[in-house]
């Protein structure tokens, strides 16, 4: 609206909090973010802190145009068919681009939330989501949300295992179909960004900086090199480059992970040693559970044999000639 | 003291006197005083000797000099011990904590029946007896001058007790239907549980439970505690639902001052994703926890129909005590001041009232940061503002909300949009004032004087300003008094026992360009409580 010469009124890109180097940390905004960016149109950042909840959130607003991200596919598809910006007008009627793009938002999107609120310690999914909330709320609501995507993904204690390894081997093989599809060019069709290149862009980066190092998810992404260096390159050209113009904080002091340069990529995958350890809890929870079984029925004994005494006390007591009640 | 075993005597007999229906007045204001004689079989093997006859003749005069001692001399007594009987359940220490220090400073006769039946009454407030009676017993022989305070209670049988209501909530701007159980005296400690749930149409649910405990051991004043889950639906005037679920714990409530506390999680959503700016911002998740001071003052003579007196109500709330600094902080104030002048004919009263209300943040930043939506003032909705102090809340004449800043929703592009909607959310303010006169009269019919119902002409005007965000910086004085929005009218009151039913013509003298003031009939419904 301030700006000299724009028809249209300035856009705000409402997203969750940045951290771990990344302008916005959430798996669902970093995508439009970029897209975005790839658009080059200028738009302001503004961040909700108190609704991690929330399926509306990433918007775009515009005035009094609103476009939520649980309305017509998302927000990407809201931009394009309202006329905003779109970047797939030339792309999006070849079928391999469709069932590309269909692959990057399923199964890598399914593995991205398997990992951060499952398969990880959970850590990243708190700092990003609930840093902000008052301790009781941020605990109640992480260990709701955990439930929630356990339900989504189908995942039970029965096939927690199982369900695990379809998730992995599901995003290795996407991972092995993009790296040969991508070979050594900067973007996967045409030469130029899409909505395609803005949703891996978006995931690859989460994974590498979000994630910890004892990531299963970010150990296989760290094996196909040229998907990792696409990454690199992209966000230097566009998302770090810009940082200053946008209201982006520029030094996230309590990541580790901005420091790093592109050739220190480590990974220490934890896979056996994680199988082992479940097993492990899950004895220990059996063992803890009959425990607190025998506790509970010796206190119950304990109680019934005390009344029962207590009982035989107050037969006696009545023979006295007791006139105080108290 | 040679008095001392006659009295002593003199007392036993006192039991057998107070049975008999005489036009005694320290007997007669107990109605639960029950009076019975222990010793009198000790008197009749007295007696014996005597003919029927006779012995009635010199108990009657016996009995007419000790209730002319009574009445005209100060026969000093005092209680020796207090005997509790009945309770099965309650403790014993919370009877004696309600009693003992009132009995135990009685030193004439005359003192202790007033201090028995101060006794009586406090237990019946308990609320968990069915009957209680206080009995006063002569004192062993071996101590004279002493009386024994015997209390038996009858504990209530009925632990469990239900209630369904239908009541009327201003702020709701509808009815709502309120069942609640209520269970006495669960722990033996007088204690008071209670769950309720209260459902208002379209518009506001709750369910909760608390209980509450009177005076006793290391409690100094009654306490009481509520959790409670409410949920409000505000979708057709500032698109938003409100969930609230809360704790809150009343610390002191004695006499004008009132002490709670609160602490609850606040949810705000959006499931019709048509809100304006200023509620999109604020929707999601806050911990809101307060300590807030009422004092309060109600001289008025009559709460439905206020002729003469005066009330005062100054509320202060303070957000933002609980240790995580992310909780909401904010501090909230409201004043209520009220007052009737009887006129003299036709029972006409002119009644007028001033309300206030500020809410600001504090906190790092304070200046840039929005007030909480649901903490903000509203006013709007017909209730009615004689006789409710609720805080600048009413101006007759505009819709629920409708007075004050609004902002326009995002643009509704279908086809079927719904035809009332004004397409704006009003987003209430931080300043608020309110103030109105009101003059009640009876009308000529004399059965409608005798139904209570009279008639009465109003004028109303209310204010509402935004001042945070920045925008204390352009308020003044001018602004202020151009924000005043006004209305007048006249209608008739039917006041029944359980509300306050007015129907009002009302005309809008002044509105701002999103109010929602619409001159017409109105009905209102008002709760004094």
């Amino acid at each position: 609206m301030e700006d000299g010469g724009g028809e249209r009124e300035r856009l705000t890109l409402v997203a969750r909090k940045p951290c771990f180097g990344l302008p916005t940390a959430c798996p669902k905004s970093l995508p439009v973010y970029i897209y975005l960016r790839f658009s080059k149109i200028p738009f302001s950042l503004e961040f909700n802190l108190i609704h991690p909840d929330s399926d509306q959130i990433p918007f775009v607003e515009s005035g009094d145009y609103v476009a939520y991200n649980n309305e017509k596919g998302g927000v990407i598809p809201n931009l394009k068919e309202d006329g905003i910006v779109d970047l797939d007008s030339e792309v999006s009627g070849i079928p391999e681009w469709v069932s590309i793009k269909a692959m990057v938002e399923s199964w890598l999107a399914d593995a991205v939330m398997y990992e951060l609120w499952v398969g990880c310690d959970g850590k990243s999914a708190q700092k990003i989501y609930y840093s902000d909330l008052p301790w009781p709320i941020g605990k109640i609501l992480y260990f709701k949300q955990v439930l929630v995507v356990k339900q989504l993904l189908g995942i039970t204690s029965d096939n927690a295992e199982r369900r695990e390894e379809e998730i992995y081997s599901r995003a290795a093989l996407a991972y092995g179909a993009l790296s040969s599809r991508l070979g050594e060019q900067s973007f996967f069709f045409d030469n130029r960004p899409t909505s395609l290149d803005a949703a891996f862009l978006g995931h690859v980066l989460f994974v590498l900086h979000a994630l910890p190092e004892t990531s299963v998810l970010r150990s296989k992404l760290l094996s196909h090199s040229n998907l990792v260096s696409y990454a690199e390159n992209l966000k230097m050209e566009y998302v770090d480059a810009n940082l200053s113009s946008s209201s982006v904080p520029q030094s996230d002091p309590s990541s580790s992970a901005s420091k790093r340069g592109p050739s220190h990529w480590s990974s220490k995958p934890r896979s056996k040693a994680k199988r082992e350890k479940t097993e492990e809890e899950k004895k220990f929870r059996r063992r803890a559970k009959y425990f607190l079984a025998t506790q509970l029925v010796a206190i119950l004994i304990f109680l019934s044999l005390l009344g029962g005494s207590s009982d035989a006390e107050v037969e006696l007591g009545d023979d006295d000639d007791g006139l105080n009640y108290d | 003291m040679e008095t001392q075993p006659e009295s002593d005597q003199e007392s036993n007999q006192t039991e057998s006197a107070t049975s008999e229906p005489e036009d005694f007045e320290e007997f007669e204001e107990d109605d639960n005083d029950d009076n019975e004689d222990d010793f009198e079989q000790e008197e009749g093997e007295e007696a014996e000797s005597m003919t029927a006859e006779a012995r009635m003749r010199k108990n009657r005069a016996k009995m007419e000099s000790l209730i002319m001692r009574l009445s005209k001399e100060q026969v000093p007594v005092r209680v020796h011990e207090v005997i509790i009987k009945g309770n099965t359940k309650t403790k014993g220490s919370l009877i004696e904590s309600e009693v003992e220090a009132i009995l135990r400073d009685a030193t004439r006769f005359q003192q202790l029946l007033r201090a028995a039946s101060v006794a009586n009454a406090r237990l019946q407030r308990l609320g968990v007896f069915d009957s209680v009676s206080i009995t006063l017993d002569a004192g062993p022989p071996e101590v004279p001058g002493t009386a024994n305070v015997v209390i038996e209670v009858s504990e209530a049988k009925n632990l469990l007790n239900g209630e369904i209501g239908i009541y009327t909530k201003p702020e709701a701007r509808s009815w709502s239907l309120e069942g609640s159980l209520k269970l006495k005296n669960l722990f033996g400690f007088g204690d008071l549980w209670d769950g309720s749930v209260a459902y208002g149409w379209g518009q506001a649910s709750e369910v909760s439970t608390g209980v509450s405990l009177p005076k006793f051991k290391v409690l100094a004043t009654p306490m009481s505690a509520r959790i409670s889950l409410l949920s409000q639906d505000w979708l057709n005037f500032s698109s938003y639902r409100e969930q609230v679920l809360g704790l809150s714990l009343g610390l002191l409530s004695s006499g004008n001052h009132d002490v709670s506390c609160n602490l609850s999680w606040r949810t705000l959503k959006d499931p019709s994703q048509m809100s304006s700016d200023t509620v999109r911002r604020q929707l999601g998740h806050n911990l809101f926890s307060a300590l807030k001071y009422a004092f309060k003052v109600d001289r008025r003579d009559s709460l439905m129909r206020p002729t003469r007196g005066h009330a005062f109500i100054y509320t202060t709330q303070i957000g933002g005590l609980f240790p995580d600094i992310r909780s909401l902080r904010l501090i909230r104030q409201e004043f209520d001041l009220r007052y009737a002048i009887p006129l003299g004919f036709y029972r006409a009263a002119l009644n007028f009232g001033i309300s206030g209300g500020l809410v600001f943040p504090w906190g790092s930043g304070y200046m840039n940061t929005p007030s909480y939506l649901p903490e903000r003032f509203f006013i709007g909705g017909n209730s009615s503002p004689v006789c409710s102090l609720r805080g600048p809340t009413s101006v007759l004449g505009f819709r629920a909300r409708g007075l004050g800043p609004a902002e326009p929703r995002r643009p509704d592009n279908s086809d079927g949009g719904k035809p009332d909607d004004s397409g704006m959310d009003h987003i209430g303010g931080d300043l608020a004032l309110t103030a109105f006169a009101d003059l009640s009269f009876d009308l000529p019919l004399r059965a409608l004087r005798e139904a209570g119902i009279h008639g009465h002409v109003f004028a109303c005007t209310g204010s509402l300003n935004k001042l945070t965000e920045n925008a204390y910086k352009d308020f003044s004085f001018e602004k202020l008094r151009d924000s005043f929005r006004s209305s007048a009218g006249f209608g008739i009151i039917v006041p029944t026992k359980l509300f306050r039913m007015e129907v009002n013509y009302c005309y809008i003298l002044k509105q701002n360009e999103h109010d929602q003031g619409k001159s017409g009939v109105k009905f209102s419904f008002s709760s004094p409580l």
